[in-house]
């Protein structure tokens, strides 16, 4: 086992999430996206603690998750509030701060 | 004949699990279909935790995305609960996700490219235990910690703030 491997999984994870930051509208599958790129961050801390023998990674990559988590909860309350106001989980929908009307 | 490495099978099947729980997240049309595909990719990077002998990291991983994050996120969509008809229109999405990651692609080499620029062994097979991932957390990580805890707490009232239904009386 190289830490190569684990450096181009994280890599490819973390492309996938931000293809599928851009390329969706679906405000659940952005969300998740996001997460996938804080969690495809989070296994290069692994690596890198397991790399260089250190608990330092290891020790961020648990702070990271509780950002994850404390993001999670702030995103999903925004998701409720805005399907809560127009009834649709469109992002492109979602233009409020560019023109009042 | 190539030698039996039980890590790197392991390994293998992990990545198919995780790969395919993340495409299927990002193609998926019903919202559901893509969180079980996150909730497949959030399972298997904890089996690449425990591959890397984090422990603890694997537990926690468990724990809070898959126990708390990937639930809240599943509990949210089944009571937002949308139809079919009322999900976002997206008549060229596999189109749009083929020309994003082609777009995406000479980032993803680049990333790779920085990061194997590092020394491409282990160190001697040395388990991160939850005993010095606790020391180190305590000593040289207190003010992190703090401020995480500062900010779950004031993520925990935003998010009651934003999700609260407006009061008959109140204004906005």
């Amino acid at each position: 086992m190289t830490p190569n491997l684990f450096f181009l999984l994280a890599s490819l994870l973390f492309s996938i999430g931000l293809v599928g930051v851009v390329s969706r509208r679906n405000l659940f599958v952005v969300y998740m996206s996001i997460e996938l790129m804080l969690s495809s961050v989070n296994l290069v801390f692994a690596t890198l603690s397991r790399l260089l023998g250190d608990a330092g990674g290891s020790t961020m990559a648990i702070l990271l998750i509780a950002v994850i988590a404390a993001e999670a909860a702030l995103f999903l309350a925004i998701i409720i509030h805005l399907y809560r106001q127009s009834k649709t989980l469109d992002s492109d929908l979602f233009s409020d701060l560019k023109e009042r009307t | 004949m190539p030698e039996f490495n039980l890590e790197l099978i392991i390994f293998s099947i992990l990545t198919l699990f995780m790969l395919g729980g993340a495409f299927t997240m990002i193609s998926a049309k019903q919202t559901l279909y893509s969180a079980f595909g996150f909730l497949v990719s959030m399972l298997a990077l904890a089996g690449e935790f425990a591959l890397l002998n984090s422990k603890f990291l694997a537990i926690a991983q468990v724990m809070v995305s898959v126990g708390a994050i990937v639930v809240l996120s599943l509990l949210t969509i089944l009571t937002i609960n949308t139809k079919v008809e009322n999900l976002p229109k997206e008549p060229y999405k596999y189109l749009w996700i083929a020309f994003s990651l082609l777009i995406v692609s000479p980032f993803t080499l680049l990333l790779y490219k920085v990061l194997t620029t590092l020394p491409a062994h282990f160190a001697q097979a040395q388990t991160i235990t939850t005993k010095l991932v606790g020391k180190t957390l305590f000593s040289g990580w207190v003010l992190p910690f703090e401020i995480v805890s500062i900010l779950l707490l004031v993520a925990m009232l935003g998010a009651i703030i934003i999700a609260k239904e407006k009061l008959k009386g109140e204004n906005s």
